[in-house]
């Protein structure tokens, strides 16, 4: 399973929505519960599925969904 | 026609907000300036907001609706919800707003209480009141925004019925006491208790939109709050509407980028946002202001948590406005305290009543307190937004009212000069990020989880959200700490509840204290917590 699926597994059970589906363009403007306080879920479900850690404010920069498969992609390589 | 407000003694809100304003020669007048998410604009004018809240009226008068049903919005920020709201108001349908982040429990908890006929959602939602619907055996109708044709004979189309009404729609004289809009609001015990307004309420939302605000006709106004809240409908619909005024809408979320580019591009004059988002706008590169003209932006104004200091005295420095702090509750449906243009601000301080209301800081016995002295927060009742009673709970209704006066839950004092300070809550609620959020609603939740033996949920001061959430909580003893544990705790909140009910922190501890009756002692865990003295503890049980 690649990390784009990996995501899109965890998306749907943190926001509790089975028909997300991600792209990379996607951003929280898409997801309806996606908000501030749910993104927290979000880095938690992804940090413990992958086995990483994210630095403070790491994840504020990120743009869409792409853009946090390549971050997960760099942590995991490291 | 001249600008009065109330024209042959019709009080209803959906009318005022909307034929009434095309018959004052506002029809080709901009309503709704609707910004999408992805930053497209879409102008509606009185009279589309007119004929499209007309035609939803329509829509449910055929279904059967009258007076009194009980109808609510289940949605995320978007024109339909708009047009349903002042649709149902029109019919004299009681309009409830959901918050478009609740979870099952917290739309079951409403929906049931309110005996709600039904609801209009989006597709993404209808999956959370499906899974209580066996438990709603009032809900008869669930109508989805965003599918093209009916889906059952209770899961319908909007597109399909707005297709199909009419949009010609009178509504019937509605006297003052006609119940309107519907909010339920959360205490520190019990289930959330909903708050009924009556159509009267359009008088206060209209003077202190006027005269606190400073809307007129020219202002284009921007109000953040979701209509999932109060400040979403007597602020976001109900004054600036009633005064004709237009309103920049945007469905999307925070974005100091995005939400600068809309107050310059739409030339915003007066905005109303939450001491959150404004914290959230300090900690953002100063810079980024500097990039903005802001010259049409008259006044800022905020609601839903004390001000802090340090974000009026950054407004001064950065964007160089004044920000005015407003104070109102569920309860009070309008503006009660307030700082405004005329009034000299001291940060920090909730200003001073608005015209019409008499406050004061009341004793436990029902003295009234000193200057400098701390007490309940009162204000004399009979403002006309004031609510009527707590759906199916007038007895703690009544309890609200002591001495002559409305007790407001929160503590304050007033200085030698007539302004109120705000020191926090009298009892154990939550006020995260402007939402009051029940800690009992959250332990019962917690309960839910298999591995959780007990909880208690009490709100700690955070820099950015005013309070946060944490949760205490034991395990049952053949389970122990993981990360997926505490993921699976915190997603349990979310899609129960709400996200914003969702513990920022959980302490797990091997006991939770509990006096004798078995009460979880909140208050010794907010000093265990904070490092302070618990105070009496006598009757300590664990």
């Amino acid at each position: 399973m690649d990390t784009m699926e990996t995501l899109n597994g965890i998306f749907r059970e943190v926001f509790d929505d089975p028909s997300i589906i991600l792209k990379r363009e996607t951003t929280a403007d898409d997801i309806d519960e996606w908000d501030s306080l749910s993104h927290i879920n979000l880095v938690i479900a992804v940090e413990t599925k992958f086995n990483i850690r994210f630095a403070l404010g790491e994840l504020q920069t990120l743009k869409n969904v792409g853009e946090m498969v390549d971050l997960i992609e760099k942590k995991i390589r490291k | 026609m001249e600008d009065r407000l109330i024209c042959n003694n019709q009080f209803n809100i959906g009318h005022i907000c909307t034929r009434q304003q095309c018959e004052q020669g506002r029809g080709d007048k901009v309503a709704m300036r609707w910004i999408s998410p992805a930053m497209e604009r879409t102008d509606y004018t009185f009279s589309d907001l007119d004929a499209e809240s007309s035609r939803f009226a329509n829509v449910l008068q055929a279904l059967g609706y009258a007076a009194g049903d009980v109808f609510f919005t289940f949605l995320p920020k978007m024109p339909e919800q708009f047009f349903a709201f002042l649709g149902a108001l029109k019919l004299r349908v009681v309009a409830g707003t959901l918050f478009s982040n609740f979870g099952e429990e917290a739309l079951l908890d409403r929906l049931g209480d309110s005996q709600a006929r039904g609801v209009i959602t989006k597709k993404s939602f209808v999956k959370k009141i499906a899974n209580v619907r066996d438990r709603l055996p009032g809900l008869r109708h669930i109508i989805v925004v965003d599918i093209d044709e009916h889906q059952s004979g209770d899961v319908l189309s909007y597109r399909q019925l707005m297709r199909d009404a009419s949009s010609d729609f009178t509504a019937p004289l509605t006297t003052p006491d006609t119940p309107s809009v519907l909010h339920y609001t959360s205490g520190s015990t019990g289930k959330p208790k909903g708050v009924q307004h009556v159509h009267r309420s359009v008088l206060h939302q209209n003077q202190t939109a006027r005269e606190v605000l400073c809307l007129a006709e020219d202002e284009i106004y921007w109000c953040t709050a979701d209509q999932g809240w109060v400040t979403g409908t007597s602020y976001g619909i109900i004054g600036p509407w009633s005064l004709g005024v237009t309103q920049v809408h945007f469905g999307g979320g925070y974005n100091a980028e995005h939400w600068f580019t809309l107050l310059e591009q739409e030339q915003v004059t007066i905005w109303y946002t939450a001491p959150t988002a404004l914290r959230m706008l300090l900690r953002e590169d100063p810079a980024l202001f500097g990039r903005f003209d802001l010259a049409r932006l008259k006044h800022i104004f905020s609601v839903g948590e004390p001000l802090n200091p340090e974000v009026i005295h950054w407004s001064r420095r950065t964007l160089g406005r004044e920000i005015y702090d407003t104070w109102f509750q569920t309860e009070t449906g309008g503006i009660m305290i307030s700082n405004r243009p005329g009034l000299e601000v001291r940060p920090g301080s909730m200003g001073k009543p608005v015209t019409g209301i008499e406050a004061a800081i009341i004793a436990d016995d029902g003295s009234t307190m000193p200057d400098k002295e701390q007490g309940n927060l009162c204000a004399k009742p009979g403002w006309p937004s004031m609510f009527v009673t707590y759906l199916n709970n007038d007895e703690v209704y009544r309890q609200k009212f002591r001495g002559g006066y409305y007790f407001s839950g929160d503590t304050a004092y007033r200085d030698a000069d007539g302004y109120f300070w705000f020191l926090g809550r009298s009892d154990d609620v939550i006020n995260t990020a402007g939402h009051l959020i029940s800690p009992f609603e959250i332990e019962s939740a917690l309960l839910e989880i298999p591995e959780v033996a007990e909880s208690g949920v009490i709100g700690a001061p955070d820099d950015l959200l005013f309070e946060k959430v944490v949760a205490f909580v034991t395990l049952h003893s053949q389970f122990s700490y993981s990360r997926e544990l505490e993921l699976k705790i915190r997603l349990h909140v979310t899609n129960k509840l709400s996200s914003i009910a969702t513990p920022q922190e959980i302490v797990f501890t091997d006991v939770i204290p509990k006096n004798k009756s078995g009460k979880i002692m909140r208050r010794v865990l907010k000093a265990r917590y904070l490092g302070t003295d618990a105070g009496d503890i006598s009757t300590l049980e664990i």
